[in-house]
């Protein structure tokens, strides 16, 4: 495998390794808890960051993070303390910030390459200094998402139950979002934030479609998510190919052969 | 089942919920005692639901005040004493990716303390909950491959493995084969009487248990309490109160 035998090419599996096993596990939590469409929002709210730091000089990656926290936060404010239609709010707020985000990179005149790189991902480029971030904030959102891993099941399953049960539910709501919502970020510099969304959701859809207990679930949901990273890598490097997209497309293949063997 | 004199496990006073539209319930009081068995009645609408969810803390009342095992509502930490089964309890997601058992270890979760994993006493509670509910054999099944009866003593099993002293159940017969519901009725009256555990509960069916529940609740904005449900089914306020349901039940009462 020559590929390996360069440094970036190196610097990209392990981060794509990462990526994946984060996605995965956030994402079997978010589709459980009908969160989908809110990994796709929060993506795009992490574009206002990136842009935000390009034009101002910070951190594109640390700026995402923190605008992905701050609309986690909103996001599940209005969803718990309105009636509102919580799709209608999302599809508000992806566009929304999709929007700010370019006008604030073509005020700056940044509008260039370094956005592209993040709407679909550039892992070729992935620094030495990426990869210590992202694995410091993974473990992290890893950590904490295992330790609760219970109590969110829980109130996947029914959220009222889990609070007459003496759950501090509103506590492990915005736990998980923010969560989420940090994975989300970090990702974006690998997948693109076009793509994370695709990443997180998938695996986790395919892997329900084996009807197997929650544990499992997970675990088949972690292994589509490696090998969709690690194929759609290879395949990225021999034809050329943009690796973000290369690697949803492989997730999409192993969901497609999961729904047909699976089909009742 | 008679009142004893302890303290009450509910104690009620003067409760009422209102919406911007209108008064759901107005001035309810009510103790309910350890060992009770008390069966929760009304029209569709008359704030049955809502009563109960506000004993769980799910709503706050507009005025009024809850007691729950002689603390105000706002300072009861110990939930897992009541055990709750909703409305939905048979209508489960059959894509969720439950086992029997992942679903009756979440009755244990709220107990658990952080970064433990499971005690020989959560799993003990855990599989007497199953045997109890006879579901041991279907431990390893998927939730959403059982039946609607199946999944009822799921849901309650989940709440038994809490080893709760209350259970609350929202019309739990909701998509439920008539035998199994019969069985659901004999189990109940079983945890009441063998297990002392307190039952509330809403139903339509008051008539197939008149003979196991202790006390009759009337909720149709207001309440009334009828301490003895026997003589319910005939009383003039309840026809008042229920509408022409009363007729129905009392017919009802009399086919079995």
């Amino acid at each position: 495998m020559e590929m390996f035998e360069y440094d970036f090419m190196q610097r990209a599996f392990i981060a794509g390794i990462i990526i994946a096993v984060l996605a995965s596990v956030s994402g079997t939590f978010i589709v459980l808890r009908r969160y989908s469409m809110m990994s796709e929002t929060l993506a795009h709210s992490a574009l206002v960051g990136v842009a935000v730091g390009l034009v101002a000089g910070y951190n594109p990656l640390w700026m995402a993070v923190i605008v992905a926290v701050l609309s986690a936060w909103l996001i599940e404010y209005l969803r718990s303390s309105f009636t509102l239609y919580s799709d209608a709010v999302l599809a508000i707020m992806l566009s929304g910030t999709l929007a700010i985000a370019v006008i604030i990179v073509s005020l700056g005149g940044a509008f260039n390459n370094s956005l592209f790189s993040y709407l679909f991902g550039s892992i070729l480029s992935v620094s030495q200094e990426d990869i210590v971030t992202i694995s410091l904030f993974g473990s992290i959102s890893l950590g904490l998402l295992l330790t609760y891993s219970k109590e969110l099941y829980f109130i996947a399953y029914d959220e009222e139950v889990a609070k007459t049960s003496g759950l501090k539910v509103r506590f492990l709501n915005y736990l998980l979002v923010s969560v989420s919502a940090i994975i989300i970020a970090l990702s974006i510099r690998v997948v693109g934030s076009l793509l994370i969304g695709a990443l997180m959701v998938i695996p986790t859809v395919s892997a329900l479609q084996y009807r197997v207990g929650f544990v499992k679930t997970m675990i088949v949901s972690l292994l589509i998510a490696l090998f969709s990273v690690a194929c759609g890598m290879v395949f990225s490097y021999l034809f050329s190919l943009p690796s973000g997209a290369t690697i949803v497309l492989c997730v999409l293949v192993l969901f497609i052969f999961s729904l047909v063997i699976n089909k009742e | 089942m008679s009142v004893d004199s302890k303290s009450p496990i509910f104690d009620v006073k003067n409760l009422s919920f209102s919406t911007r539209e209108q008064d759901i319930l107005i001035d309810i009081s009510f103790k309910i005692f350890h060992g009770e068995y008390v069966a929760i009645i009304g029209p569709n609408g008359g704030g049955k639901t809502t009563l109960i969810r506000m004993l769980l803390g799910l709503n706050k009342p507009t005025s009024g005040e809850i007691n729950i095992f002689s603390k105000k509502i706002n300072k009861f930490q110990e939930w897992y004493k009541i055990g709750y089964v909703p409305q939905r309890a048979s209508l489960v997601d059959t894509t969720f990716p439950a086992t029997v058992q992942d679903i009756v270890n979440m009755g244990r979760i709220a107990k658990r303390k952080l970064f433990s994993s499971a005690t020989k006493e959560d799993k003990d509670a855990v599989e007497d909950a199953m045997k109890k509910m006879d579901i041991y054999d279907l431990k390893d099944k998927m939730v959403g491959t059982l039946s609607g009866g199946q999944r009822q003593r799921v849901m309650i099993a989940r709440a038994l493995a809490s080893k709760p002293e209350v259970l609350i159940l929202d019309e739990p017969n909701t998509g439920v084969d008539i035998n199994s519901q019969r069985n659901f009725y004999t189990l109940l009256g079983k945890l009441n009487k063998q297990e002392g555990i307190t039952i509330i509960f809403i139903t339509h069916d008051v008539g197939v248990i008149a003979d196991d529940i202790g006390r009759l609740f009337t909720i149709n904005q207001k309440a009334i309490i009828c301490n003895d449900p026997k003589k319910m089914m005939s009383c003039d306020d309840m026809s008042k109160l229920y509408g022409v349901h009363a007729h129905l039940l009392h017919n009802h009462k009399h086919e079995h």
